[in-house]
């Protein structure tokens, strides 16, 4: 295992072991070898070279678990992805070996319902990286489909192209909610989520974004990202009706509100400070049951709107960060290598929050 | 206050005396007289022929409140309603005298943002029949606004014309939701609401209807309507699980659309859950102000939640409805009553007891 930075895979008998991290049990992960499926026709293998952590991914070292997904056995870790193209296979006509690509994880079914419709992040057989039992992508190569690998334009880097999966979710959200020039918004939460939602808005055009949070230090990271105002709160439920007040006073009227972390007090505020005829996006997994609201909200037909990861969304992010329109580097805090002691030190940190945003890891 | 028709004839200054139902009180009503305002250029009187009872009027009437509406003074109390114009105001030019017209409640304000952008039924200065403190139209006669009166088709009865308000609850949920010849509709509730949404929704052209119900009769009813299926289900919450996997089978495939016509956590959750990846809940029921429900599960299958209240441009629709036969509300009159003390008390029992009781009707 290498140190720091850039780290090579083992080598066995002349030819290169591809090591990954993968979750062995709860809060244990471990550097072993991964082996890779053979290459389809139409898939590509890619060397890793940036992955970031994911709130899910702490999940499930901490739990072994997120919502209904049960790790039952080891699997490999993280989804974030980007990388360079080391091998095609015989089909792939539009990636060739040396390109640069960010990587949408999930792999679909192409064949349902759904996935005709085009609602393909909804397929019931979707497998996503590191969601169990398919394994992730901490790895140093993954194989891959040529179409879920985006090439990255002159200007963006892997890290930039890792950043494509959270700022993928802000934008899935700020489509489901059709934000434009005339949608005031309201996002709950100041965290990655929250951070990427805010950066998406904004790129849809929404004239005035306002956030809120508990904790300071991420409410003046989303004021030097843009945000027009920011509201601190509390996590008591009684000071909901005056933390509304504050928020329509930073705004005026809500239109659109994005609860980015899911809990009773934010989904309640959201519901009471959309105005009449506007849309709630629940985008946060916090509880499962909640208890909201819900009728004085549909009685002045404000709508939930649910949000499940996102679909379509590479090309859009990318041209985003093509054209300066969305600098996601500000989020990257900390950055770690691939080896054994650096994925633990990084875990930790993703886990801990705070001053940690995103954590990086560079392969 | 008199018994029989006569006695509502009395002259005084050579002028019918305006007669109308009043809430006084909880579970007091009391017919006395009421003073129309003066006749505008835009407005039109109508001698109200036609009105039923809704849940609201009843709530109302039990505990002088609804939701954060509430009954500080007298109030005139009903909102479904139909008649015939008595006089039209000097502008008024799309009514005559004679026109048998279905009223739609509510004055909005046609200058907020709101209205402008069309959600009119949103205003926040909107003045509606029989919400406090706006006078209703248990009457013998009201003055509104011309455009709020629609014209009945020669077909179309004057009953038929005041259950256009109901009809248009159903209706606005069903373009909410775009209901369609590809949506499955589940409908939680078999009273008037949920009937009155199973007729849109099958209006609209929905494939499949499958309808659910602790009560066994409304169910019966609900099939004579049309539903393709029925489903009895309990007021148990550990009942649910078992319940959506019934509901599921019912309907055979996927529901994309359900409309909580109760509005209790049961209700909603087991709509939430039933409801395919990707559909939508239409919560209609207002009965609960603060519903605990698996809201996450579903926002992550990207399930929706619109919410409805009353409804916005659906006169027309709902008239086209009834005149071409695609609509037939009459099966869900059940009871009728006349405009006397008596009968005003009785009918509002009635109402208020509902059971066999769908849609309780005055004929003035």
């Amino acid at each position: 295992m290498g140190k720091g930075g850039m780290s090579l895979g083992e080598m066995k008998d002349g030819e290169e072991v591809n090591m990954a991290a993968w979750l062995m049990s709860l809060n244990t992960l471990k550097i072993q070898p991964f082996n890779l499926p053979p290459l389809g026709p139409y898939d590509v293998r890619v060397r890793m070279k940036a992955v970031g952590i994911c709130g899910s991914d702490v999940h499930y070292l901490k739990t072994m678990r997120c919502a209904d997904f049960v790790v039952k056995e080891p699997m490999v870790i993280g989804h974030e992805c980007a990388g360079i193209i080391e091998e095609v296979g015989s089909e792939v006509k539009t990636l060739v070996p040396g390109d640069r690509v960010a990587l949408e994880p999930g792999i679909s079914c192409w064949r349902c319902n759904l996935c005709k419709e085009g609602r393909y992040n909804l397929c019931p057989e979707m497998k996503f990286f590191a969601t169990p039992p398919v394994h992730g992508s901490l790895a140093n190569q993954v194989v891959h489909p040529a179409d879920l690998c985006f090439k990255l334009p002159e200007n963006v880097s892997l890290e930039e192209g890792a950043m494509c999966e959270p700022l993928s979710v802000g934008v899935h959200a700020c489509r489901r909610a059709n934000i434009g020039p005339e949608t005031n918004v309201l996002i709950m939460g100041a965290g990655p989520i929250g951070l990427v939602t805010l950066l998406a808005a904004r790129a849809f055009g929404a004239p005035r974004i306002v956030i809120v949070d508990v904790d300071n230090y991420r409410l003046s990271v989303a004021k030097d990202l843009g945000a027009d105002d920011i509201v601190k709160v509390s996590i008591n439920l009684q000071d909901v009706a005056e933390e509304v007040a504050q928020i329509h006073k930073a705004m005026g009227r809500v239109d659109v509100s994005f609860d980015c972390a899911g809990f009773n007090k934010t989904m309640s505020t959201a519901l009471s400070a959309t105005h009449a005829g506007g849309k709630v996006c629940l985008v946060g997994m916090g509880h499962l049951e909640m208890t909201v609201p819900l009728t004085p909200a549909a009685a002045r037909e404000v709508d939930v709107i649910g949000i499940f990861r996102y679909k379509n969304t590479w090309p859009l992010c990318l041209e985003f960060i093509r054209s300066g329109k969305i600098d996601v580097k500000p989020l990257i805090t900390h950055r770690f290598g691939f080896s054994q002691k650096e994925v633990e030190e990084a875990f930790e940190t993703s886990a801990r929050g705070g001053t940690a945003i995103k954590v990086m890891f560079n392969l | 206050m008199g018994h029989n028709d006569d006695e509502i004839k009395i002259s005084r200054d050579e002028e019918e005396e305006n007669m109308a139902a009043w809430l006084l009180g909880i579970k007091t009503l009391k017919i006395q007289p009421y003073r129309l305002p003066s006749l505008g250029p835009q407005d039109v009187k109508v001698r109200i022929k036609a009105l039923g009872i809704c849940g609201s009027d009843v709530h109302h009437f039990k505990t002088m409140r609804c939701a954060n509406f509430i009954v500080k003074k007298p109030m005139v109390i009903g909102h479904e309603c139909a008649g015939i114009i008595e006089e039209i105001g000097s502008e008024v030019k799309s009514l005559e005298v004679g026109d048998r017209v279905a009223l739609e409640p509510g004055i909005s304000c046609r200058r907020c943002n709101l209205c402008k952008n069309g959600s009119y039924n949103l205003c926040p200065e909107m003045k509606f029949f029989g919400s406090p403190p706006t006078n209703g139209s248990l009457a013998h006669k009201v003055v509104h606004p011309a455009n709020l009166c629609f014209k009945l088709p020669e077909n179309v009865s004057l009953e038929e014309g005041a259950m256009c308000e109901p009809l248009s609850v159903g209706v606005h949920a069903c373009r909410r939701a775009t209901v369609g010849p590809e949506t499955n509709v589940l409908i939680m509730g078999s009273g008037p609401i949920g009937l009155v949404t199973l007729l849109a929704a099958r209006a609209f052209g929905a494939p499949r209807i499958v309808i659910v119900d602790v009560d066994g009769h409304r169910l019966s009813i609900a099939e004579n309507l049309g539903a393709d299926a029925t489903v009895q289900v309990s007021t148990l919450e550990e009942d649910a699980v078992a319940e959506v996997v019934k509901i599921q089978n019912a309907m055979g495939s996927g529901i994309d659309v359900s409309f909580d016509c109760v509005g209790f956590n049961k209700t909603m959750s087991t709509a939430l859950a039933a409801t395919r990846s990707g559909g939508k809940v239409c919560l209609i029921g207002l009965a609960k102000s603060e519903m605990t429900v698996p809201l996450t599960p579903a926002a992550a299958r990207e399930v929706d939640v619109i919410g409805i209240f009353r409804y916005r441009n659906t006169w027309p629709l709902c008239l086209e409805f009834l005149r071409t036969g695609k609509i037939d509300v009459k099966p869900l009159i059940t009871h009728r009553f006349g405009f006397s003390q008596k009968e005003v008390e009785d009918a509002f029992e009635t109402s208020a007891q509902g059971g066999n009781a769908i849609k309780v009707m005055f004929n003035l």
